[in-house]
């Protein structure tokens, strides 16, 4: 009588799916697309050779046509010379704001790490405050201070009011990193505030903060676009894709098209790949496989 | 909850308010723009320098900034916050006719979002890494990108200009402020907007949250007892990590309905954020402080009711707090 069970050891399991493919795919087309248009706005001059502050009045609200590639606005600015002098300054606004932001956040996140708990408790608090003043208020009110607005001054303007979620990564890091030993020697041997910051604390945040900044920039560049365009921005003669949206509302009633969706569709295009890069750089990688 | 726990709370929301307060009193006195023109509308070119003055002193606004915030504390205490001085009423009945109008647009915006998102994470957890979840995230993030106003705009060119199904602008036709069908026709564009800018952030965290608890060992154990993957997703990942997001829903009141701060002036939408908008802008000082004073307790309310909802959740956040380590 032959065994019921014969005993053949573990069963092989299949190769589950070959693990994760490594860090996620680059964002070519994001890349390339973001390329283009600083490229584009780069060489401004060279791809087109109307002057965009030139006021054509014997063609305002023309469609686009082979004269005027994407057509004029109410002023009418050749559209195709605007896009790219825009680009140059909502590009340089979102530079310009995230670099005053990151620093602020960078420091007020430090000052607020390293400090004892009830200093902490007190600096976390004051963000929720400023948090809660609305945001308009703040950028009027810089913007008056500043004087006539321009591109420095909305740069400060919108810096100023977006630096909390930044310092909040950063006081989490620092926390966590404080106790280590050679930030511990960095200090015990007299090291400044500074110091300590740039050599020892700074290089082990950056790679989490590195994100955030991505997406400040996107921000940034989005809040300067929605400013301009409810009037609180650049002015007209200040070119940039948010000033030349605020043309936008009047031409709807026009049926102008083109004033609308070609320097949005830019915005939206530049938006969206600095979007990808970020997410690329965070490499949100989901970890291990589902149970599921 | 104890006594002493509820006092340091009311505490900190009591401080809180005051340096809000404070804070916005000080900022919208120091911007140069001209209350007395929100007053007396285009007349106030023609007024000599004494008529100015005399009108700063009726207004109570020669006093210096400490003396008139005092003032305004007092009296605000007492529930008098004063006139509007563009619209020469009080401050509480011009905010009253259109809180209504903004609680609408905010309100429902905040539930769809609500529910659309918890909908959306859950599907693209259900096939994580497959099409439709890439699908879904690809169009999530080009959502994300684009700008409220532009959105609006666009809307605005094809379904008003182009095909002329929807108004434009306003809550309601005029004459028609009782027609409930005229005012969700008002409605759809401003709330597609408040919905589809905020959807993509909520779902995507739900989706991340899912994915994270779809991997945790419970689950494995569910599988080998021979549970479906629907009943294990919906009956135990979900409910999971239901509390973690209520508490981030609570956070997240003032932001959706800050968010109907510009789609309420593209529209022309009657409402709060209009309102606020105009009074920075016009410097009608009693009204931005109340407007303000509102949305920052709202604010400084939910950050607090967030933090109490999580401690009580995740006794472990309270504990690092205690011991002054890492908390979120």
């Amino acid at each position: 009588m032959s065994e019921p069970f014969k005993v053949v050891g573990i069963r092989p399991q299949p190769a589950r799916a070959a693990a994760r493919p490594g860090p996620r795919e680059v964002p070519v087309a994001s890349l390339v697309l973001l390329g283009l248009i600083l490229a584009g706005c780069l060489l401004a001059p060279v791809i087109s050779a109307k002057d965009p502050g030139y006021l054509d009045l014997a063609n305002c609200n023309a469609a686009p046509s082979r004269e005027f590639l994407f057509g004029t606005d109410a002023l009418g600015r050749d559209i195709f010379a605007c896009i790219w002098q825009g680009g140059r300054i909502s590009i340089a606004i979102g530079l310009l704001s995230t670099a005053i932001s990151t620093a602020i956040a960078i420091v007020y996140g430090t000052v607020s790490g390293m400090a004892p708990r009830w200093l902490d408790t007190a600096l976390m608090r004051l963000t929720e405050v400023f948090l809660s003043v609305p945001g308009l208020l703040i950028v009027l009110f810089l913007q008056a201070i500043l004087g006539k607005a321009g591109v420095l001054s909305i740069s400060i303007a919108i810096g100023v009011t977006s630096w909390y979620s930044i310092a909040k990564v950063v006081r989490i890091e620092v926390r966590r990193l404080r106790q280590s030993e050679y930030v511990v020697a960095s200090r015990a041997m007299g090291g400044g505030f500074f110091h300590v910051l740039a050599r020892h604390l700074a290089p082990n945040f950056v790679s989490s903060i590195m994100f955030m900044v991505v997406m400040n920039i996107r921000g940034a560049i989005g809040t300067e676009s929605t400013l301009s365009f409810m009037g609180m921005g650049l002015p007209l003669e200040v070119i940039s894709w948010g000033s030349m949206l605020s043309l936008a509302e009047k031409a709807l009633m026009t049926g102008s098209w083109w004033i609308v969706l070609i320097p949005g569709a830019f915005l939206v295009t530049l938006l969206m790949c600095t979007t990808n890069i970020g997410n690329w750089l965070r490499k949100a990688m989901t970890p291990g496989e589902s149970n599921l | 909850m104890t006594i002493q726990y509820l006092f340091k709370k009311a505490l900190l929301f009591i401080g809180s308010v005051l340096l809000l307060s404070l804070l916005v009193f000080t900022i919208s006195r120091l911007a140069p723009s001209d209350p007395l023109q929100s007053y007396y509308g285009e007349q106030v070119e023609k007024m000599t320098v004494e008529e100015k003055a005399r009108a700063r002193e009726r207004l109570g606004l020669d006093a210096s900034i400490p003396v008139q915030y005092l003032r305004w504390a007092g009296s605000a205490l007492r529930g008098d916050f004063g006139l509007s001085y563009k619209y020469k009423q009080p401050v509480t009945a011009v905010i009253s006719q259109r809180m209504g109008n903004t609680l609408i647009l905010g309100g429902l915006g905040f539930v769809l979002t609500f529910v659309l998102a918890l909908g959306l994470g859950t599907l693209c957890a259900w096939f994580e890494d497959r099409w439709p979840d890439r699908l879904i995230c690809r169009v999530g993030t080009f959502s994300s990108c684009i700008p409220e106003f532009w959105l609006s705009l666009v809307l605005i060119l094809v379904f008003s200009v182009t095909l002329r199904w929807l108004p434009t602008s306003g809550a309601y036709s005029i004459g028609k402020a009782g027609d409930l069908e005229d005012r969700a026709a008002h409605l759809v564009l401003p709330l597609t907007v408040v919905v589809l800018s905020h959807l993509w952030y909520y779902a995507y965290m739900v989706r991340n949250k899912l994915l994270e608890e779809v991997r945790s060992d419970y689950v494995l154990l569910l599988r080998a007892k021979g549970l479906p993957r629907g009943r294990i997703l919906l009956g135990h990942c979900l409910r999971s990590i239901l509390p973690s997001y209520l508490g981030l829903m609570a956070i997240s009141v003032p932001h959706i309905l800050g968010g109907t701060y510009i789609v309420e002036t593209v529209f022309s939408y009657p409402g709060i954020g209009r309102l606020s908008y105009e009074s920075a802008r016009y410097a009608d000082y009693n009204l931005l402080m109340v407007l303000c004073m509102m949305t920052g307790i709202l604010v400084i309310l939910c950050s607090i009711l967030g933090q109490v909802l999580s401690e009580k959740i995740d006794p472990r956040i309270r504990a690092a707090q205690d011991t002054g380590e890492v908390a979120l």
